[in-house]
C-alpha cells in the first residue's frame, strides 16, 4: 500500500512529566513503515502516555516525535494526516450509529466517495451492520473496539496506533480484529499497538518494546527480545515479579 | 453501620471539592443572618412579623422546588453505586444512609435561619425560646425530608424517557416563574406603561394582609413559625403542639418515603432509558454554503441534541420556557412586552449550550487527531445552534411583534438578532473556558446522571447576551428611527465574526488539557495546562 524508506513513526528522547512524576523518561522509537509494532508494559509504564503523545493528544514535556517524516510539533496536521488512531476508555459521539459516525468521520475528513465502500466492508466484516440502528453509547466492549477500529481505518492511514486494542473484549471479537489488522500490514501499512495479551504481540507483531518506568528497557526483533521463551515469560523476567508469599487465610 | 456512613461523608466532604460547598456556605449563611437580623425587629414590632413567614416560606420552598428547578443535579455525597454489592438489606442500608443525609451546607444553614424562630419567640421568655428552638428542629427535620424525598422522586422519574420530558417542563416552569413571574405584578403596578404612561399604583406595603399570614402560616413550611408565634403569646397547648406534631409526624413519613426509594434504587441498578433511535440511519444533512466539514458537524450536533439524555432536556427546557413566558405575558395587559420574548428564547438557548464540549466528554479526542476538525467543529456547533435556538428566537420575536403590533417590536427583533449572534457565538468560547465536567458521554445513559453542573458559565453568558439584547433597543432610541437596524446587523456581524477565531484558537492551546481533564473528570487539570500553554 505504501513504500517509503522514512520511519513510519520515529521518537526521539521522549520525556512526559505530571508534575514532580515522570511518566515517560527520555524515550526513543523507530517504527519501520509496514511494520506490525508492538509495544509491551506493566500497567503505569507509560505505554498510553506515549502513544497519546504519538497522536499529539499530549503535548510532550520534551523530545520530538514524527509521523512519516511529519514532525508532529511543526507540522501538525501533515502528521496527523497520516495517522489512525484507536485509544482504549475514549468516548465518541456517543448518540451516533455506527453507520453515522463513520458518516461524520468521513465527512469531518472530507473524504472523497471512496469512504463509502470502505464503511459498507468495515460495517460488514466487523459484524457491526448487523444492528444499524443501535447508537454507540449502547455498544458493547468488543463493539466499541470494532467501531474505533473501523474510524481508525476509513481514511486509508499509513499509520494505526492502537491502545489495548484487545482489552477486554472476547475471542470472537479479537479475531476479526487480528484478521483486519493482519490484511492491513500485509498491504503495508503500519501498526503500532500496546498491548498486555502477550500471546497476540508474540503472534503478530514483528518488532517489540518492552517498556518499564517510562524507559525502553528491550526493543528488537521478537524472536530476539523473547531470547529462546515465550514473550511472557520474557517479560515477567524483564520487568520483574515479586514473589508472591503464601496466604494463610487462603488455606 | 450509620458511624461507618458518617464517617465516610465527613471524609468525603473534608476532601472536598469545596469550591461549590464554601459557596452555598457562605452565601447562605449571609442570607440566613438576614432572616435572622430582620427576625429581631419584627419581634420587637417595628416591622410586621408576617414578613419573617414570608421568607421562612420561600426558604422552605426552595427546599421543596430546589430538586425540580435542578432536577438533572444529584446532591448525594455518598453515591449509592459504591453501597450495591455490599451483602445488606437495602432497606436497612437505605435507613443508615438516611441519617447521613442529615450532614450538610443545606441543613446547617436552615438551621442558622430557623434561629428567627427562637429571636421572634424570645420576648415570651426562656421557656418560649426552648420551645421555639424546638420547633426550628422540627421544622429543619420536615424541611430536609421534603427536599431529599422530592429529589428521590426526580432521580426515579428520570431514569425513564418521559422524565426527561417532564425535568424538561419542570425547568421551563422554574425558568418561566423566575424570568416572567414579576410581569403580573409589575403589570398590576404600573398598568399603562405600554402606553407610556408611568403611573405607580402603590399598594400599601409595611403589613401583610392577616389572610395571606394565615395561608402562610397554614402551610407546612410555616407550622415552625406558628408554634413560635403561639409560645410568645402565650396560646393554648393545643395551638402549640398541633404544629409540633404535625412537623414531626409528616418529618418521620417524608424520611420513610425516601428510606423507601432509596432502598429501591439500591435494590436495582440504574434502568438505561431507551434513547431516541433514528427511524433509519441517517442522511447527510444538506446544508448550503458549509464545507462537508462543517455540515458533517451540523449533522452531528442536530442528532446529538435530540438523543443526549442531558442536551434533550436542555434543548426542550430552552424551547419549553420562551412559551410559557409569552403565555404569563399574554394574560396580563402587558402584551407590547411580549416581543420580547423572542431576545429571551436566545438567552435561554445559550444558557442551554454552555456545556456542550464537556457533555461531549473524551470523544474530543477525535476532533484533537483529525486535520481540520477543530475549525470545522467550533462552526459546525455555532451552525447547529443557529438552526435550533437562533433561528427560532428571531422568528418568535417577529412574530409576536407582527401579532401585538408592539412599538417595543423593531427593538425587540433587532435584539433577538444580536442575542442570537452572542448567544451562537458565545456559547463554545465559553463552554472551552468554563466547562463543567461531569459524567463522560459514553457513561451518561439518563438524565438523572451527574453531566456536570454548568451553572457557572450560564450565569456569565446569561449578562453577555442580555446586554447583546439590549443594544439595538439602546441604539434605536439614541439614534431614532431604524437605528436598531444598523446597530443590530454590525454588532451580529462583528460577533460572528471575531468570536469562532478566538474559539478555535482556545481549542487548539487547551484541547489536550481539556481532554485530560474529561478523562479524568476533574476540570482543575485545566490549570496547569493552561498554564503551560500560556508559558
Amino acid at each position: 500500500m505504501f513504500d517509503s524508506p522514512v520511519p513510519a513513526v520515529e521518537v526521539a528522547d521522549l520525556t512526559q512529566r505530571f508534575g514532580s512524576a515522570v511518566a515517560v523518561d527520555r524515550l526513543s522509537l523507530s517504527v519501520p513503515p509496514g511494520m506490525f509494532y508492538g509495544v509491551v508494559g506493566p500497567n503505569g509504564a507509560g505505554k498510553t502516555t506515549t502513544l497519546m503523545a504519538v497522536c499529539g493528544l499530549r503535548e510532550p514535556t520534551s523530545g520530538t516525535i514524527r509521523i512519516a517524516g511529519h514532525d508532529l510539533r511543526t507540522a501538525r496536521e501533515a502528521a496527523l494526516a497520516q495517522l489512525g488512531v484507536m485509544m482504549d476508555g475514549l468516548s465518541l459521539p456517543e448518540r451516533l450509529t455506527g453507520a453515522e459516525v463513520l458518516r461524520y468521520s468521513a465527512g469531518l475528513r472530507g473524504l472523497d466517495d471512496g469512504w463509502q465502500a470502505r464503511a459498507g466492508d468495515l460495517l460488514e466484516i466487523l459484524g457491526l451492520d448487523a444492528v444499524p440502528r443501535t447508537l454507540i453509547v449502547e455498544y458493547s466492549t468488543g463493539m466499541r473496539k470494532k467501531i474505533n477500529l473501523a474510524l481508525a481505518m476509513l481514511h486509508r492511514p499509513r499509520v494505526l496506533v492502537l491502545d489495548e486494542p484487545f482489552e477486554a473484549i472476547d475471542p470472537v471479537s479479537a479475531h476479526s480484529i487480528e484478521q483486519v489488522l493482519k490484511q492491513y500490514v500485509d498491504g503495508g501499512g503500519t501498526v503500532l499497538l500496546s498491548s498486555h495479551i502477550m500471546d497476540f504481540v508474540e503472534r503478530n507483531c514483528r518488532r517489540v518494546a518492552v517498556v518499564a518506568g517510562g524507559r525502553v528497557l528491550v526493543e528488537g526483533p521478537t524472536e530476539e527480545v523473547a531470547a529462546g521463551s515465550t514473550l511472557n515469560e520474557r517479560f515477567i523476567e524483564l520487568v520483574g515479579a515479586d514473589p508472591v508469599r503464601p496466604l494463610e487465610w487462603l488455606r | 453501620m450509620t458511624g461507618a456512613l458518617f464517617a465516610l461523608k465527613l471524609r468525603l466532604l473534608r476532601n472536598g471539592p469545596h469550591n461549590e460547598r464554601a459557596f452555598g456556605l457562605v452565601t447562605g449563611l449571609v442570607l440566613a443572618a438576614l432572616v435572622v437580623a430582620g427576625s429581631a425587629p419584627a419581634a420587637r414590632g417595628v416591622i410586621h412579623e408576617g414578613w419573617v413567614a414570608v421568607a421562612l416560606t420561600v426558604w422552605g420552598g426552595m427546599w421543596v422546588f430546589g430538586p425540580l428547578a435542578q432536577p438533572r443535579h444529584d446532591p448525594s455525597v455518598i453515591s449509592r453505586e459504591w453501597l450495591r454489592g455490599y451483602p445488606l438489606r437495602p432497606g436497612r442500608l437505605a435507613r443508615a444512609l438516611s441519617w447521613t443525609e442529615l450532614l450538610g451546607v443545606g441543613p446547617l444553614i436552615t438551621l442558622a435561619c430557623l434561629a428567627s424562630l427562637v429571636v421572634l419567640a424570645a420576648p415570651g421568655g426562656p421557656a418560649a425560646a426552648a420551645i421555639a428552638a424546638l420547633a426550628a428542629a422540627a421544622q429543619l427535620y420536615l424541611l430536609i425530608w421534603a427536599g431529599k424525598t422530592v429529589a428521590a422522586l426526580a432521580a426515579w422519574l428520570l431514569q425513564t424517557r418521559a422524565g426527561m420530558t417532564l425535568a424538561a417542563l419542570q425547568t421551563a416552569i422554574m425558568l418561566a416563574l423566575s424570568f416572567a413571574g414579576w410581569v403580573p405584578i409589575a403589570a398590576w403596578l404600573l398598568p399603562r406603561l405600554g402606553e407610556g404612561d408611568t403611573a405607580l399604583v402603590i399598594p400599601t406595603f409595611g403589613h401583610l394582609p392577616a389572610p395571606v399570614i394565615d395561608a402562610l402560616t397554614a402551610l407546612p413550611t410555616g407550622w415552625g413559625y406558628g408554634v413560635a408565634v403561639a409560645v410568645r403569646d402565650g396560646a393554648g397547648f393545643g395551638e402549640v403542639a398541633a404544629p409540633l406534631a404535625g412537623l414531626l409526624a409528616w418529618g418521620v413519613l417524608l424520611q420513610a418515603g425516601w428510606i423507601a426509594l432509596t432502598a429501591r434504587a439500591l435494590r436495582r441498578p440504574p434502568r438505561r432509558a431507551v434513547p431516541r433511535r433514528p427511524a433509519v440511519p441517517g442522511r447527510p444533512l444538506p446544508l448550503p454554503g458549509t464545507s462537508p466539514q462543517v455540515a458533517a458537524v451540523v449533522s452531528r450536533e442536530l442528532a446529538t441534541w435530540l438523543r443526549d439524555p442531558a442536551r434533550g432536556v436542555e434543548l426542550r427546557s430552552a424551547w419549553l420556557t420562551p412559551l410559557l413566558m409569552a403565555a404569563v405575558i399574554a394574560l396580563t395587559d402587558w402584551s407590547w412586552a411580549l416581543p420580547l420574548v423572542g431576545p429571551a428564547a436566545a438567552v435561554f438557548g445559550a444558557m442551554v449550550a454552555i456545556n456542550t464540549y464537556a457533555l461531549d466528554g473524551t470523544a474530543l479526542w477525535q476532533l484533537l487527531t483529525t486535520p481540520g476538525a477543530l475549525r470545522a467543529d467550533v462552526r459546525g456547533r455555532m451552525a447547529a445552534w443557529a438552526l435550533l435556538f437562533g433561528v427560532p428566537s428571531v422568528a418568535l420575536a417577529a412574530v409576536l411583534w407582527a401579532v401585538t403590533g408592539s412599538p417595543l417590536g423593531g427593538a425587540a427583533l433587532g435584539g433577538a438578532v444580536t442575542a442570537a449572534a452572542a448567544g451562537c457565538a458565545a456559547a463554545p468560547l465559553l463552554a472551552l473556558v468554563m466547562p463543567a465536567v461531569g459524567a463522560d458521554a459514553r457513561d451518561r445513559v439518563h438524565p438523572g446522571q451527574q453531566a456536570g453542573d454548568p451553572t457557572g458559565g450560564q450565569m456569565t453568558i446569561f449578562p453577555v447576551v442580555l446586554a447583546a439584547a439590549a443594544v439595538p433597543g439602546v441604539a434605536g432610541a439614541l439614534a431614532g428611527g431604524p437605528g436598531w437596524v444598523a446597530a443590530a446587523v454590525l454588532l451580529a456581524g462583528a460577533l460572528l465574526y471575531a468570536t469562532p477565531v478566538l474559539s478555535v484558537r482556545l481549542l487548539h492551546r487547551r484541547g489536550p488539557g481539556l481532554l485530560d481533564a474529561m478523562a479524568s473528570r476533574d476540570a482543575a487539570v485545566l490549570r496547569p495546562a493552561a498554564l503551560k500553554a500560556e508559558r
